[in-house]
């Protein structure tokens, strides 16, 4: 058996390069391509996601060797360790559906030629993923890293004809190379110091001390950080997910900044030794920055992919809020409790992913009905896609944190972290966890109204277009990944038990962390603390919520006289109801952009056009643009800096030959001069 | 599986004896608010024949709705009843101790709201959409305030469970300790603010531009007006007696037997009474605030539950 579950990774692996080759092999008949490149992947992923399996359910060591390249003595190896599986467990959770998802949604959304390039890319990606999760050597993960960075590259420019989507592909490869710089400068920073390749030996927290450990931790945060998506690291974020076919933009937002996390985790938080009190709590500060700032600029969009991509930003910084707080006991030697909020952030890595994935492929269903991605022209698309409505609504509650859905039980888990250190985290440091608590309260207080909105707006009510009017339902295949990804996160918010029972493995493979699984009560309930303890069950509370809702519809159907519902059209204050008197995406989020404009800063215009008299205007124009406060502040500055120093470089470029060859002789030169010095 | 037959015997009997004394508790305010205005006033119990002639009613719905529009006031009904489940109110103990405690409380009522938000949004109405749109608008501003306000009473007992809370309130100690005064002032804005009181929100009106909540549910009519006027109604007597069991447990039952119980309702009775007077008089001497005046309000709130934090804890 054991033998056999060493074969699943490299078998995974295989079966995503036959696919691309058959995928190849098929190009020219789209529909063979299709199905032979999203299966394949299926396939591979979930070999990977067996991997996991064995390593979280049944306990097993999974490793071995991946490549050797026998000229350089290089071995790429690899370790299964519980982190790892975690993270693998997410990528097949979430990219079966996604893959079967984009048979059915990549012929209404690429050109049939297009197929084979998309779906190979897609095969890159995931393999470079289940790399990157897994492989245990530095030079593995930088290749396996960079190769999903381009395939990713190549999936946000499919349609290349539009000046954004390139725009958008282009912001995406410099922000990965400069993240990917950092991560190689501080890679090799820590093989020079202990002389070897494997992550075994340059991970285990004695590698480096002093003021090194300090700048390494904060190149990996940067390198990292890019691709989690996090505040300020994220411009290139909300450009590149919508960007993509909607499929792809749930694969982005729902498995590619996971990566970032791993690393932070692996790296930023158990790599480098005991982590500082600094560490978490700037982990902390950055997590709640991107969790308040990202669910405001999504309030605002009135783009739906663009609106799920800042709610993307919004949980990263859930996410490494709670890492952060976990960062922060582990420092002060409170493990008891930062397994708390390791257990709250790795939950809510698989919690975010489930229903991101759910909402965006959801969002692709409207953008395949309707060929519009802005708000303002929905309408009214529950009655026409009911499928797509419903599950759309599941995942909005879902993100929502209210019970019994998952993301519920991931807040709870950092709520309950933050409230106990507070109580027991010594000195000033403990401040920072009430305030993270206010924070992460608006955050997820905010993300509800964006998601009234978000729901509200599309599908319900009067058709806004001509195109919502004639909306058609997905097809069966697509429902299909929605329910699936439905269900996940339905027993995910169910059985919060079972799910810590299998972080226990993972947190107890972290250096000096007890079991997450202490925390579970049976599969149904979650306890922590010491003393009078705090428990949630989240099925108590659905079956609490069903039972209520039979008295009221005993209420409603039994105390009744008259027996008939009337219909009637609904009061349109004296005039006639169109979808010009309903209330907007717009009008919806105005109260927020006013109520925090020192935040968004915004510009509006109101123009009127009238033809008699002023007061009654023709046409009225109204425009409100919110400032790009990071662009505009941070990016434009460094911009225009490199741009100013590339322009005095260009006094190199001379053009003549003799200039070049000088330079070759002169570097030759130095070269010679700098190798013998150091032979001697 | 005795336990937990008592336990749901309890939520039951606590559930039915909140919905009965909901309606009341508004009939009280609204009785004692004439009283300062020397009017006469509506019947204590006009709010009941208002339910009953409302659920006797046909029912109306509009015919640009869908499910959603259904589904809206019966979600809201039903949270606001299974979070009466979740909060101690005679015994120190909640009906279901392990069900989430107080986040659980706080989530299954953002559950409830958003329903009906998303419902507000479903006929197409402009007023369903503005009252949509503030409704959750202040409570987001609302809810950071109520958090922080929940973990400095949280925090004396070390957990965020409500009976914990309770039992800790009622133990041997101080009775009354500084930082409560600001917490409970802190989190008594949170509910005007979320019940729809002056100064936030009136009740009493339908004037098109200033209403919140009435905007929302504008246009139900019949037994849906019902359940959403009833719940609202609940949700008060609901926040009050969270407060009450944050600041003032005091009479609380621990055991099981007729004199406790007894002594719980009245003390229970008695200290809803005094919020409401208190409620009462804020309403009367104030007036309703402009909606963007609202946020400084809240940002008050949100302050005195720092302000708490650091009395009690720094």
């Amino acid at each position: 058996m054991t033998a056999l579950g060493d074969y699943t990774v490299p078998a995974a692996l295989v079966v995503h390069g036959l696919t691309i080759a058959a995928t190849l092999a098929t190009a020219r008949r789209s529909r063979w391509c299709l199905w032979t490149t999203f299966v394949g992947a299926s396939v591979a992923v979930a070999l990977s996601a067996t991997a996991a399996w064995l390593v979280l359910a049944a306990g097993q060591r999974i490793g071995g060797v991946l490549f050797v390249h026998a000229a350089s003595g290089l071995v790429v190896d690899y370790a299964v360790i519980p982190l790892s599986a975690w993270f693998l467990a997410v990528l097949g959770a979430v990219s079966i559906p996604v893959a079967l998802y984009s048979v059915g949604y990549l012929p209404h959304a690429v050109p049939r030629t297009r197929f084979a390039a998309v779906g190979i890319a897609f095969n890159v990606v995931l393999a470079a993923l289940e790399v990157v999760f897994v492989v245990n050597n530095v030079i593995g993960f930088l290749f396996a890293w960079e190769l999903m960075t381009l395939a990713t590259v190549s999936l946000v420019a499919t349609e290349h004809e539009s000046r954004t989507s390139r725009r958008a592909a282009y912001l995406y490869l410099i922000m990965s190379h400069v993240g990917t710089g950092a991560l190689v400068a501080a890679f090799l920073a820590l093989v020079s110091a202990t002389g070897s390749l494997s992550f075994s030996a340059i991970l285990n927290g004695t590698a480096v001390s002093g003021p090194g450990r300090e700048i390494l931790f904060w190149l990996f945060l940067f390198g990292f950080g890019v691709k989690a998506g996090v505040i300020p690291l994220h411009v290139w974020l909300p450009e590149a997910h919508p960007a993509a076919p909607s499929s792809i933009s749930a694969l982005m937002s729902a498995v590619l900044i996971t990566a970032g996390v791993y690393g932070i985790f692996r790296v930023c938080a158990f790599g480098l030794g005991t982590p500082d009190v600094a560490w978490g709590l700037v982990c902390m500060g950055i997590g709640m920055v991107s969790a308040i700032l990202g669910v405001l600029y999504a309030l605002t969009q009135n783009d739906l992919k663009r609106l799920l991509a800042y709610s993307t930003i919004e949980n990263a910084g859930i996410i490494l809020l709670g890492l952060g707080a976990g960062m922060t006991m582990l420092a002060t030697g409170r493990r008891e409790l930062a397994v708390i909020a390791f257990a709250a952030s790795l939950y809510h890595v698989i919690n975010h992913a489930t229903f991101k994935a759910l909402l965006f492929l959801g969002a692709g269903n409207v953008v395949m009905a309707i060929a519009t991605r802005q708000l303002e022209a929905m309408g009214g698309l529950l009655r026409r896609m009911p499928w797509t409505g419903a599950l759309f609504l599941f995942g909005a509650l879902a993100i929502s944190g209210v019970p019994p859905l998952n993301g519920f039980i991931s807040e709870w888990l950092t709520f309950q972290a933050l409230l106990l250190g507070f109580e027991f985290v010594p000195g000033l440091t403990r401040v920072s966890f009430p305030l993270a608590g206010a924070f992460l309260a608006m955050t997820s207080a905010l993300v509800a109204v964006c998601f009234v909105k978000a729901f509200g707006i599309a599908f319900l009510a009067l058709p806004r277009s001509a195109a919502a009017e004639t909306a058609h339902e997905s097809p069966i295949v697509m429902r299909a990944a929605l329910v699936a990804l439905a269900g996940l996160s339905m027993v995910l918010g169910i059985f919060p038990g079972a799910v810590l029972g299998v972080l226990g493995r993972v947190t107890t493979s972290l250096a000096g962390l007890p079991s997450a699984g202490a925390l579970s009560r049976g599969a149904l309930s979650v306890a922590v603390g010491s003393g009078p303890f705090a428990q949630v069950t989240p099925a108590v509370l659905a079956v609490a919520v069903l039972g209520a809702l039979a008295i009221a519809a005993t209420l409603v159907s039994g105390v009744r006289v008259v027996r008939v519902i009337r219909r009637a059209p609904t009061w349109g204050c004296g005039g006639l109801l169109t979808p010009r008197t309903e209330y907007t995406a717009t009008a919806f989020s105005k109260p927020l952009l006013m109520v925090f404009r020192e935040i968004y800063r915004p510009t509006r215009e109101v123009e009127a056009l009238a033809e008699v008299s002023p007061y009654f205007p023709r046409e009225v124009r109204y425009r409100v643009e919110i400032e790009p406060t990071f662009e505009r502040h941070l990016y434009d500055p460094i911009v225009r800096g490199v741009l100013s120093i590339a322009e005095r470089m260009k006094v190199l470029q001379a053009g003549s030959l003799h200039a070049y060859l000088s330079y070759v002789l002169l570097l030759g030169a130095a070269l010679l001069y700098w190798l013998g010095g150091v032979g001697e | 599986m005795n336990e937990t037959l008592q336990a749901t015997a309890i939520a039951v009997v606590q559930a039915a004896g909140m919905l009965a004394a909901a309606p009341l508790l508004r009939g009280v305010i609204k009785k004692l608010k004439a009283v300062m205005q020397t009017r006469q006033g509506p019947p204590l119990l006009q709010g009941y024949y208002d339910l009953i002639k409302l659920l006797r009613k046909e029912i109306v719905r509009s015919d640009t709705s869908s499910w959603v529009y259904v589904a809206g006031p019966r979600l809201y009904f039903a949270t606001a009843v299974a979070a009466t489940t979740l909060v101690p109110v005679l015994l120190a103990a909640a009906p279901f101790e392990g069900a989430g405690g107080i986040l659980g409380l706080v989530g299954i009522l953002a559950l409830g709201r958003f329903a009906l938000a998303a419902a507000a949004l479903d006929t197409g109405s402009p007023f369903g959409g503005m009252g949509s749109s503030r409704e959750m608008t202040i409570a987001a501003l609302a809810e950071p305030a109520l958090m922080l306000g929940l973990f400095t009473s949280a925090l004396a007992a070390g957990s965020l469970d409500l009976g914990a809370v309770v039992r800790n309130g009622l133990g041997p100690g101080v009775l009354f300790r500084p930082s409560d005064i600001l917490a409970l002032a802190g989190l008594f804005v949170v509910l005007i603010a979320e019940t729809g009181r002056i100064p936030v929100d009136n009740p009493a009106t339908h004037l098109e531009l200033t209403m919140i909540h009435e905007a929302m549910v504008l246009e139900y009519a019949g037994p849906d007006l019902a359940l959403v006027e009833w719940a609202s109604a609940l949700k008060e007597l609901l926040y009050i007696t969270l407060l009450i069991d944050l600041f003032i447990p005091l009479g609380m039952a621990t055991s099981f037997g007729v004199v406790p119980l007894a002594v719980a309702v009245a003390a229970w009775v008695a200290k809803v009474l005094v919020f409401a007077v208190v409620i009462v008089l804020v309403e009367s001497t104030n007036a309703k605030l402009r909606l963007f005046r609202v946020p400084e309000l809240v940002a008050v709130s949100l302050g005195l539950g720092f302000l708490a934090l650091a009395i009690r804890f720094l």
